[in-house]
């Protein structure tokens, strides 16, 4: 169908001045894909509201108990054992005391203290902390990886193409976990930063990423644009990184998000294994481990750090869900319809 | 066909191999296999460190040890594997052939249950994209991506296992919940019926009225600690079945179809009560014969009575006797429940991967396999369930675009054809390809489930060797997986050279 | 069969397919979209009706609304009767039984209509099974006769056979196999043979035209091909932005048009005609006489590709040449060849033997650094409006790029640049800052013309520039090239497979068939007096849009191909 904006003049009697007296007659501010993109992410209602939420815990993670030489709001360490109050109870409530809670309150323990009397909280906000910066690091370094080798893949083909074919085959050998629980536990070795775990989980993250760049590239690259740019006399690195990374960028980003997430759940079931991030310092991962069999006596320990976890991987899920239909709104989950039966809001209608 | 199948297993090969070699020095490389000895005060540290060099010939270069361990693999051929010894100086191979049959079944289960719901689950969601059903399947499907596997486990068996068999102690559902349940179910099937709003509406209100009902029945009857069909309920299952697989396939009318199901429902009474005894005490092979039988002699009698809707009928037909003889073993699981619950009186497991010492018949360690496995399966199926209905549903998505689909609604074939026999074949190519890569990642997460349930099983092995620095075990558990993987992804070729003929010919 | 015959009698009153005011509107996330604004029609038994119209003319809507297949998101109202039934509304179940029964479709894209992982059989064969009029061996029988009839060679060994081993001839022959498989009452094709060459289109249209006779079956042609209309229909309906602007027998239409819009339309349709030929003549002897300098020379050209490890030989032994202000054409059909010399000269396909000259420099044997050099003198413009411009550049930057590339001009100087083309190419300068999306085909198309003119090449390679556009627009951008060539003297190598658009634009031309150049020399000659054969074909097999002189070359492409 055309897009038709009905302000065509209705007298002409060619399609080529129909077009054109319409192209003249707009009047409209005209947008980029990347603008359209981005009104059509931020329409989209869940990715929005995880936004907000992944903000909101990366501020109180980090601002909380500080990050690095920088102080925290938050008064207790999460190294600090101390004496065990109220069998570690947590003091963080919702329920006003009308209902018969102990009203809106926060507490010295909000999420209560795990054994030996450390502040819960503070734990699981340096964990919060270690799965917000794996995430993001592992997202960067393999998506770097995996967007340059996809791409190189995809537009020389060739033995390149091979060599990265049979890469992605030895992933489907070697699991993932297993061979990032022996490369964790190498990086452990060698430093106890959790930069280093980041790094090397960045590094065999790429390759789902990369297949999907190289698959992208080689349908974009007989585009004629493409040929055009080649016959112009461009040079490779233009075409590629003017020509075709660019049109790649949906795939990238959206692929990107759901690293991040994946990354986050790796990391802690690595930390869980003991591969991972090791005491003292913590992960949610290594919170879980530790108060498995706490389930019963002090469920606290589970659930804070479980329910992180899953509120982060969700919320990056749900945005890179957000990104994908901005970027390729055919199977968008919005659907033009009249809303049927009981539904229905009233509208003005007019005879057609 | 043959020679691309064999191409792939040459590269497949190739693969391990390199696959391998990387893991052996990554393994070795990973730590100091003496560190834990060196920092102790042990008397007889020399003697301890001296003997576990000899155990894991560390006096050697990397190389060597590795060609060693290449050679002792390669004996597999011969039939006399070697995958060296452990820290302790155990032979792995001994270790092995236990853990691997436990993880190898749990991980095929899991494959194969995740594979067929996902399936059938994404297929739906894509028929009716934009319905209630889908949001709710969307969410949930981004939950399970998003939950870690060690934590869903942990809960699945505090809730699941340690509620459920709490609560079987004395099977009690009060009115209220039941009346709950009923609400529930109802809700969820008028999504999945979907439909005008009045048959939705009816939908739930039967449910909702039968569902409490049957439970208190069910209650009253003790059902959960003394279950029981019986022949008269068989039947009528079985009746009903072949009454609306007929009615969906060709319509009620259409005598060549329904009487060879009929007579399948006559056949099905008639074997309980034939193989009655024989499966008082059954086999895995009597089972399995049982089951094949009880799809071919169907099969033909529908093929030969069917004339020109030979096709329907056998199928029809097939899915009457199968499900028949699906119900009589249920019954004959029945009749061994309350003796199982006196073997095990918490019967969902949450430690390891059968009981020891079990004792009973057939049926009691078959039911104990079953409640073993229940947990575990349950967790890997769910996170890799997610991927396949997501995939499905997208690739649906995308087929049901395309111009065949519409050249066949022109021909006037029903939706139902259209989606099964054009569009879901086609569907299914791309998730050939992606199954791959899932089974690997199953395999994953098996290491992580499997140590939470406390299993002696591969994941084990893989774990306590990577943090002892002792390559042999997790050599062995990459030998086993990753040839399982390589077999697997052969698999998915085949069928993905049967599911597109532009491979194939 | 004649063309101007009355509409026969006996089945005057009964219709196979009537519109009576049909509307279509569809519900988009913008403004509702009028797409069919009341139309009335009607199609009777043995009756070939086309629905002509250019794109956006709600030409294909109305089609799938017979059919009762419109997305969700349209709302239909008026009378769409198909027999005496009504199907505006018609419940799912009972529009179903009627397809294929009784109105089946054929569709204009082979290569994807058949289901790739069904044979042909099963396909043929689950219609009859369906409604009913033949079951398991005797449906097969069945398909295998309607595969002859519909001139597929050995069909009862290749029934058993997958599309993708099947010709996109062969397909189309199939899906009207398909079509009539059920002696429907009207069968709809939806442009049957816009996808396919110009002898294999002939063939199709020889076959629709056959069956209709002898199953006395109504067919509403949908085409935007007038050539098409002239060749097959007896009533012509026109279509114009939702609205029939024009309907009569095809005399009436095609020879005596009312309204301007029809008008137009046929006159923007290229035509191969004399009235040409002199004034082309004269610019080529003009040229001649100022002495030819020479732009591109092919000699003994030969072009592979590789496909794995086996070489596939594309073009082989071509020679050409084209001086300053002269235009080439290169035609054939697909699979010829002729676009793959384009990629060549763009530098795109390495050249395998012979040597391709541009400005007296061989492109094979040039360095990376001087290929660039040669490259700056030469301007591209591909085929598909759609993907020839980088989506995320703004108009502007497309147009400059080759300046950037090429390191030429300042900000300043490439914006003016790009002003003074837009002029040329008359599209508003305000489009500078809009996107491609923005623009419509023929506009894209005219920015790939202002594009491929920035540096002011000596050497403009087109390559079937205006197949994907409506023929009105076309002819703007024939025109306009036309204009263009005149004002900057540039040589031009044209790929097209419309012998008429070679005629209008070319002063030589080279024929080719499978990799071969098998005649070539000035139009004049070449089109107007062939040596060939298979020009001859070609030059027979293009229908012209007069029902009177496209029977006179129906015969003749007859003759041609009994002949053979």
């Amino acid at each position: 169908m055309s897009n038709t904006n009905e302000k065509a003049p209705e007298n002409l009697t060619s399609i080529a001045e129909v077009e054109d007296a319409k192209l003249a007659a707009t009047t409209e501010q005209s947008k980029s894909q990347s603008r359209i993109v981005l009104e059509r992410f931020l329409r989209h209602k869940p990715a929005m509201v995880s936004a907000v939420v992944l903000v909101l815990v990366t501020l109180l993670a980090f601002t909380s108990i500080g990050f690095g030489p920088v102080p925290g709001w938050w008064k207790q360490s999460y190294l600090d054992a101390g004496s065990v109050v109220n069998g570690g109870k947590p003091t963080f409530s919702l329920l006003p005391t009308w209902l018969g809670g102990s009203g809106i309150a926060w507490g010295d323990h909000p999420f209560g203290q795990d054994s030996v009397g450390k502040d819960y909280f503070a734990l699981v906000m340096n964990g919060t902390q270690k799965s917000i910066i794996i995430g993001v690091v592992v997202g960067l370094v393999g998506t770097f990886l995996g967007a340059v080798i996809g791409a190189v893949a995809g537009y020389f083909r060739g033995w390149v193409d091979e060599v990265l074919m049979r890469i992605t085959d030895l992933f489907i050998v070697i699991p993932l976990l297993v061979l990032a629980a022996v490369l964790g536990q190498i990086a452990g070795r060698g430093s106890t930063s959790i930069i280093a775990l980041a790094v090397v989980l960045g590094l065999v993250t790429w390759t789902g990423l990369a297949r999907l760049v190289r698959g992208e590239i080689l349908s974009l690259r007989e585009r004629e644009y493409v040929s055009a740019a080649q016959a112009m006399g461009s040079r490779t690195s233009r075409v590629i990184f003017k020509h075709l990374l660019p049109n790649t960028i949906g795939v990238i980003v959206v692929n990107a998000t759901f690293a991040i997430a994946g990354a986050i759940l790796l990391e802690s079931s690595l930390s869980f294994l003991g591969f991972g991030v090791q005491q003292p310092e913590s992960s949610l991962g290594l919170l879980i481990s530790q108060y498995q069999n706490a389930f019963l006596t002090r469920p606290w320990l589970f659930w804070w750090p479980g329910m992180t976890i899953v509120v982060i991987a969700l919320a990056v899920n749900f945005l890179g869900d957000g990104l994908r239909d901005a970027f390729d709104p055919r199977q968008t989950g919005k659907r033009r319809r009249r809303r049927a039966g009981l539904f229905a809001m009233p509208t003005r209608k007019e005879k057609p | 066909m043959l020679k691309f199948i064999l191409k792939r297993l040459g590269s497949a090969v190739g693969v391990l191999f390199a696959a391998s070699l990387l893991l052996y020095v990554l393994v070795i490389n990973s730590g100091d296999p003496l560190g834990d000895l060196r920092e102790s005060n042990a008397k007889n540290r020399e003697y301890l460190m001296q003997q576990r060099i000899d155990y894991m010939n560390l006096e050697q270069p990397w190389y060597l040890r590795y060609i060693t361990w290449l050679g002792g693999v390669g004996r597999c051929f011969v039939g006399s594997c070697d995958l060296g010894k452990n820290v302790n100086g155990i032979e792995v191979t001994g270790l092995l052939a236990n853990a691997a049959s436990s993880t190898l079944r749990l991980v095929l289960l899991a494959t194969i249950i995740a594979a067929i719901l996902g399936i059938a689950i994404g297929v739906l969601t894509a028929v009716r994209q934009y319905s209630g059903l889908d949001y709710l399947v969307t969410f949930l499907t981004f939950l399970f991506f998003s939950l870690p596997v060690f934590w869903a486990a942990v809960l699945l068996k505090e809730y699941m296992a340690i509620g459920y068999n709490n609560w079987l102690e004395d099977p009690q559902i009060s009115i209220g919940t039941s009346i709950l349940i009923g609400v529930v179910v109802g809700l969820a099937l008028q999504m999945l019926l979907a439909g005008s709003l009045k048959r939705r509406g009816l939908t739930f209100i039967i449910t909702a009225v039968f569902v409490p009902l049957l439970l208190q029945y069910s209650v009253w009857l003790n059902f959960y600690r003394y279950p029981q069909m019986g022949p008269a309920i068989l039947v009528v299952l079985t009746l009903l079945l072949a009454l609306s697989a007929t009615a969906m396939t060709v319509g009620l009318k259409e005598k060549k179809v329904l009487y060879p199901a009929l007579i399948t429902v006559v056949l099905v009474l008639g074997m309980y009560y034939a193989t009655f005894w024989l499966l008082q005490d059954a086999n895995t092979w009597l089972l399995v014969i049982g089951g094949a039988l009880a799809v071919a002699v169907p099969a033909l009698i529908g093929k030969f009575m069917g004339g020109r809707l030979s096709k329907a009928a056998a199928s029809v037909s097939a899915l009457v006797g199968f499900v028949g003889a699906g119900l009589t073993v249920l019954d004959h699981i029945f009749r061994a429940w309350p003796g199982f619950l006196d073997l095990k009186g918490r019967p969902i497991a949450t430690i390891g991967s059968s009981t020891a010492n079990l004792g009973g018949g057939y049926w009691d360690s078959f039911l104990d396999n079953a409640t073993q496995l229940l947990l575990p399966t349950i967790v890997l199926a769910i996170i890799s369930l997610a991927s396949y209905s997501r995939y499905t549903r997208s690739s649906m998505l995308e087929v049901q675009q395309q111009d065949y689909i519409r050249t066949a609604r022109s021909k006037g074939l029903s939706e139902r054809t259209v989606i099964f026999r054009h569009a879901f074949r086609n569907a299914l190519i791309p998730i050939a390809t992606i199954a791959a890569f899932d089974f690997a990642g199953l395999i994953g997460g098996a290491v992580v489930t499997e140590t939470v349930f406390g299993w002696k099983g591969m994941g084990d092995l893989f774990i306590t060797g990577l943090h002892a620095i002792d390559p042999a075990p997790v050599m062995a558990f990459f030998l086993v997986t990753g040839t399982a993987a390589v077999l697997f992804n052969l698999l998915a070729d085949i069928v993905y050279a049967l599911l597109d003929p532009r491979i194939r010919v | 069969m004649s063309h101007a015959a009355p509409v026969s009698e006996n089945s005057a009153g009964e219709y196979a397919l009537s519109f009576k005011d049909l509307q279509v509107t569809f519900e988009t996330s913008g403004p509702e979209v009028h797409a069919v604004k009341g139309l009335s029609l009607s199609v009777r038994p043995g009756e070939v009706v086309a629905l002509v119209g250019e794109s956006g003319s709600g030409k294909s809507v109305t089609s799938t609304a017979a059919m009762g297949l419109l997305p969700s998101n349209a709302s239909v109202t008026g009378e769409a009767k198909v027999g005496n039934v009504n199907v505006v509304g018609l419940d799912q179940g009972k529009m179903r039984k009627m397809r294929a029964t009784d109105i089946a479709m054929v569709f204009q894209e082979p290569m994807t209509a058949l289901n790739p992982v069904l044979t042909i059989e099963r396909q043929l064969t689950e219609a009859l099974e369906l409604h009913g009029i033949a079951y398991g061996r005797a449906a097969t029988e069945r398909a295998v006769e309607l595969l002859t009839l519909v001139g597929i060679p050995d069909p009862a060994k290749r029934i058993k056979q997958y599309p993708h081993q099947f010709s996109g001839g062969q397909r189309q022959r199939i899906v009207i196999a398909m079509a009539i498989s059920c002696d429907p009452k009207v069968i709809i094709a939806d442009e049957p043979t816009t996808a396919l060459d110009v002898t294999v289109q002939a063939e199709i249209l020889d076959l629709l035209r056959e069956l209709k006779d002898r199953l006395n079956t109504g067919i509403l042609l949908i085409t935007h091909n007038m050539g098409v209309v002239a060749d097959m229909a007896d009533q012509v309906a026109v279509m114009f932005q939702g609205n029939l602007v024009e309907t009569g027998s095809v005399d009436q239409v095609l020879l005596h048009p009312q309204h301007e819009y029809t008008q137009r339309l046929l006159a923007a349709v290229p035509k191969l005609s004399s009235a040409h030929v002199d004034e082309i003549a004269r610019h080529a002897e003009e040229n001649a006489a100022k002495g030819r300098e020479l732009v591109l020379e092919a000699k003994d050209l030969v072009l592979e590709y590789d496909m794995r490890g086996t070489k596939f030989r594309a073009v082989e032994g071509v020679s050409f040449d084209v001086a300053k202000g002269e235009v080439i054409g290169i035609v054939g059909e697909s699979g010829s060849g002729k676009s793959t010399i384009a990629k060549a000269v763009i530098g795109l396909l390495p050249v395998a033997g012979g040597s391709l000259e541009i400005n007296g420099q061989n492109l094979p044997k040039l360095s990376p650094r001087e290929a660039r050099a040669v490259r700056r003198k030469i301007g591209v413009i591909f085929q598909d409006p759609a993907a020839s411009l980088n989506p995320r550049f703004p108009i502007g930057e497309c147009i400059t790029e080759p300046m950037v590339v090429h390191k030429e001009g300042t900000k300043a100087s490439r914006i003016k640049r790009a002003e003074e083309l837009l002029d040329a190419v008359k599209l508003p300068r305000n489009v500078i800052n809009r996107y491609p999306h923005e623009l419509s085909g023929g506009q894209r198309q005219r920015v790939c013309i202002a594009r491929a003119l920035t540096l002011s090449p000596e050497l403009l390679i087109a390559d079937e520039p205006t197949s994907a556009l409506d023929v009105s627009v076309q002819a703007v951008v024939l025109e306009m090239l036309q204009e263009l060539q005149r004002d900057f003297n540039f040589a031009c190598l044209f790929v097209s497979h419309d012998l008429a658009v070679v005629d209008m634009l070319a002063d030589h031309v080279v024929v080719m068939q499978s990799g071969k150049a098998v005649e070539q020399g000035l139009v004049k000659t070449v089109l107007h007096n062939p040596q060939h054969d298979y020009t001859r074909r070609l030059l027979a097999a293009a229908p012209v849009p007069d029902p009177h002189e496209q029977a006179v070359r129906r015969e003749a492409w007859r003759a041609l191909n009994s002949g053979k």
